[in-house]
């Protein structure tokens, strides 16, 4: 085992007693070197938890301040950051809150978590220019493959289908809508959309999702409509004309392309 | 949607669609409608270049931090009031907060 391997896996060491200390640490002062990495390895685990508190702000309200912070830090416990970019911190964390047995009795809060990651992940997506009015008018003039077109749609866009009312809910605690007026068992769906630095969370009626949904897979236009139409459960009627109306209100089509195979459904993942 | 998709169906649902969703002049490009302004957002409310997560926004530690910054509607700055600016309002630099 490496020095640094050691050092990693005695920083990562939560468990409650005798925590491992590495070898070949000296203090100053003389001092327990085990009491001054523990100090260190509280500070890992409450950045850690302080960065899921500003990425799942509403989930934290939910259960509230101490309920989440003791769940955080099972969670950094069991998953450890991967990656150096702490933003994207917590992506496993919403599938975490679903086994998370006291957790067991707000069946809602995993998908809520679901939707502020979303939200986190559509602040950092990748810029990228929206067609205006007039170019989606010369854009629709005239192509006779229009079905055969795929929407290439903004990199912030995303969509989640909730069995429950994630969209309510989340409101409500941006001040839209009396919590005690939502029923948290009413299925919604969410679109996601950043315009400039603003992050969108839009409810949508299920076929649309899926219609969006299937658009992001990369099917073209007449595949996605149909997928929406016909796709088990029959949640909603699905309105072509409606579900467009949304991509151009949020502004979310950056490119009319050609179909791909490669990244058809089914054989790419976003 | 029983009938089979054409070009000429789609091209027509685009086209109700477009009058339908109105695209406000407002969110073609609110970037450019935003400005910066000093001194008017709350204790860990400010903005920040780089976002929430990886550095300052969200890390002042009073209202009104004279040196954290929001975004906000173009005009707007120097008409919001700040109850640390010197004028009294925001400002479109950063400044040094008097006592309140």
């Amino acid at each position: 085992m490496s020095g640094q391997q050691a050092f990693v896996d005695a920083l990562l060491d939560f468990g409650p007693a005798n925590q491992a200390c590495p070898s070949g640490l000296a203090t100053w002062n003389h001092s327990d070197p085990a009491r001054r990495f523990a100090v260190y390895r509280n500070n890992v685990m409450i950045s850690l938890i302080d960065a899921l508190a500003d990425g799942f702000p509403v989930t934290q309200e939910l259960v509230g301040e101490a309920f989440f912070r003791g769940m955080a830090r099972q969670f950094a416990i069991a998953h450890p950051p991967r990656s150096r970019i702490l933003a994207y911190y917590g992506r496993d964390f919403p599938s975490f809150i679903e086994t998370f047995l006291p957790a067991a009795s707000l069946p809602y809060l995993a998908d809520v978590a679901r939707l502020e990651m979303l939200r986190v992940l559509a602040y950092h997506a990748a810029d990228r220019e929206t067609l205006t009015r007039d170019e989606i008018g010369a854009a629709l003039a005239d192509d006779s493959e229009l079905t055969r077109r795929c929407l290439v749609l903004h990199p912030s866009v995303a969509v989640l289908q909730s069995n429950f009312a994630v969209v309510s809910l989340w409101g409500a605690h941006q001040g839209l809508g009396d919590i005690a007026a939502v029923d948290p068992t009413a299925p919604q769906t969410a679109l996601v959309v950043r315009i400039g630095l603003d992050v969108n969370v839009v409810g949508i009626d299920a076929a649309t999702g899926r219609f969006i949904g299937r658009l992001i897979q990369g099917a073209t236009l007449a595949d996605a409509a149909i997928y929406a139409s016909t796709a088990e459960p029959r949640a909603t009627e699905f309105d072509l004309v409606a579900s467009l109306g949304v991509l151009l209100r949020w502004k979310t089509i950056c490119e009319f392309s050609a179909f791909s195979e490669f990244s058809a459904p089914g054989t790419s993942e976003r | 949607m029983n009938k089979p998709m054409t070009a000429a169906a789609l091209a027509l649902a685009f086209g109700a669609a477009m009058t339908v969703a109105a695209m406000p002049a407002a969110a073609q490009d609110k970037m450019s409608e935003k400005e910066k302004c000093f001194g008017v957002a709350l204790k860990g409310k400010n903005d920040c270049k780089a976002g929430a997560g990886t550095s300052c926004a969200g890390t002042s530690k009073i209202d009104n931090q004279g040196n954290s910054w929001s975004f906000v509607p173009k005009g707007t700055c120097e008409k919001t009031a700040s109850k640390t600016s010197p004028t009294g309002f925001g400002q479109a630099n950063e400044f040094m907060e008097k006592k309140v």
